[in-house]
């Protein structure tokens, strides 16, 4: 399977005051094409920022990020916003701002803007995308006053009209009703499982995380996975936060 | 069976309680050999429950012989040369099954199987916890795995119970997961503070 997106000994932190926090400890990670992986964390885990360095909206303090092959530091940022405008669609329910007054189809179409598409069909594509996150009925509504499962539809569809390669979903379905947030996961899996696109997707709750390719947690700045790569740890030297790389998650990685 | 409270004092009794009341309710919706009910109980509590199939059988002849189950040699279906036990309700199961869904469950002690590693271990013996932690946690997302999606369309009362045992298993898994993972981290952080190496003392 060809590798899509790589993580080698990624660590990454912040300053607080004059102590310096790790959140990423020397991640190795690899998502193949057309896999799917469920990240798992309390909050304050490093879930987000996994995925905001996946991204490429941040960088990471050391170690690598490669989309296919490519690493993300070496890019311009132009660059990088480039690729998430297309390759890679990046979704957080938590900064969802969209402007007052839009409609979801204006909303769904904004991605395509620019691209070279026209603006006729820029909305049927973005049709087609409401259509298929089965949200067709509130094209004509505003985005504003959503409910947060319409809010998780309408940005599935805004990225899906893209047509990225890897979607990468912060916490996509935060909805007080479980079966509101099953039917979104079922239907995530299920749009994106159709079109191949690998899908990395991060939740407070292992069971929205079901029926994902790979299951993995994070916390203390390391990576536990499903994958039998994941249990492989050093007997000799475990404790600290060495240049050992804590465990792979997903894809091959040894 | 003579009475309810026969019934109570030989089957309710024992760690496969639990199974013993469920055969019952599978038993009520319809009869089965061994088999049939062990794939049909595995299918309602899921993998993670990791049912043994022998363990359907042996449970299936005690409650035959407390008057629960009634066991009978019937043909096999499509070969009426041989045949097979198949379990049937009797006029005690229904009775039997209420009682036990009514029965408080006593508090079950909590064992985790790392606990007493944890209250004995020693300063050198932090790198085998960790490294046992680890692959607790790993053990529990990979049991977490294996629990099937729900699409979120529950409309029947059994579909219902089917997500909300799935539930029960994920909200559990999810909380060793948070546990293995803060213990590993508390027993790093212990470490990083500590001026000799935790060896030093071998």
């Amino acid at each position: 399977m060809t590798q899509l997106l790589s993580f080698l000994n990624v660590t990454a932190g912040y300053s607080d005051g004059d102590t310096e926090v790790l959140v990423l400890g020397g991640i190795f990670l690899n998502l193949c094409a057309g896999v799917s992986m469920g990240l798992y964390g309390p909050r304050g885990a490093g879930k987000t920022t996994l995925l905001r360095l996946a991204a490429g909206l941040d960088l990471a303090d050391s170690g690598s990020v490669l989309f296919e092959g490519r690493d993300l530091a070496a890019m311009t940022a132009a660059e990088r916003r480039w690729l998430r405008r297309g390759a890679i669609a990046f979704m957080s329910c938590e900064n969802w701002r969209p402007p007052r007054g839009e409609s979801v189809l204006d909303h769904v179409s904004a991605g395509l803007l620019g691209e070279g598409v026209s603006a006729r069909q820029a909305r049927m594509r973005a049709h087609r995308a409401l259509e298929q996150v089965e949200f067709s009925q509130g094209a004509a509504g505003p985005t504003r006053g959503l409910s947060q499962a319409g809010c998780s539809r309408v940005m599935l569809a805004r990225a899906l009209v893209q047509e990225p390669r890897l979607l990468i979903m912060d916490e996509p379905a935060v909805t007080p009703s479980l079966g509101d947030r099953d039917r979104f996961y079922a239907l995530l899996r299920s749009t994106t499982g159709e079109r191949g696109i690998s899908l990395l997707a991060a939740s407070e709750e292992i069971a929205a995380l079901h029926g994902f390719g790979v299951l993995a947690s994070i916390a203390g700045g390391e990576l536990c996975s499903t994958e039998p790569q994941g249990v492989v740890l050093p007997f000799s030297a475990p404790a600290g936060k060495s240049a050992q790389p804590s465990a792979s998650g997903g894809g091959e990685q040894g | 069976m003579s009475s309810q409270g026969l019934q109570k004092t030989t089957w309710m009794r024992g760690p496969s309680t639990p199974l013993r009341g469920a055969l019952l309710a599978l038993l009520l919706e319809r009869p089965g050999h061994g088999g049939d009910l062990a794939n049909r109980m595995a299918a309602r509590l899921g993998e993670t429950w990791r049912l043994d199939t022998n363990d359907v059988y042996r449970l299936l002849e005690q409650l035959a012989r407390t008057g629960l189950a009634l066991a009978r040699d019937e043909p096999k279906r499509g070969n009426h040369d041989r045949t097979h036990i198949v379990y049937h309700p009797t006029e005690h199961t229904s009775a039997a099954l209420s009682t036990w869904m009514e029965t408080l469950l006593p508090r079950e002690p909590v064992r985790l199987g790392l606990q007493a590693k944890l209250a004995v271990a020693r300063p050198q013996d932090a790198p085998r916890l960790i490294v046992a932690l680890k692959a607790y946690e790993r053990e529990c997302l990979v049991l977490a795995h294996m629990v099937f999606p729900t699409d979120g369309k529950a409309r029947s009362w059994a579909a219902l119970c089917r997500d909300c045992t799935r539930d029960a298993v994920s909200a559990q898994l999810q909380t060793e997961v948070d546990w293995a993972a803060r213990t590993r981290k508390r027993i790093n952080e212990y470490l990083e503070h500590q001026p000799e190496p935790a060896d030093a003392s071998q």
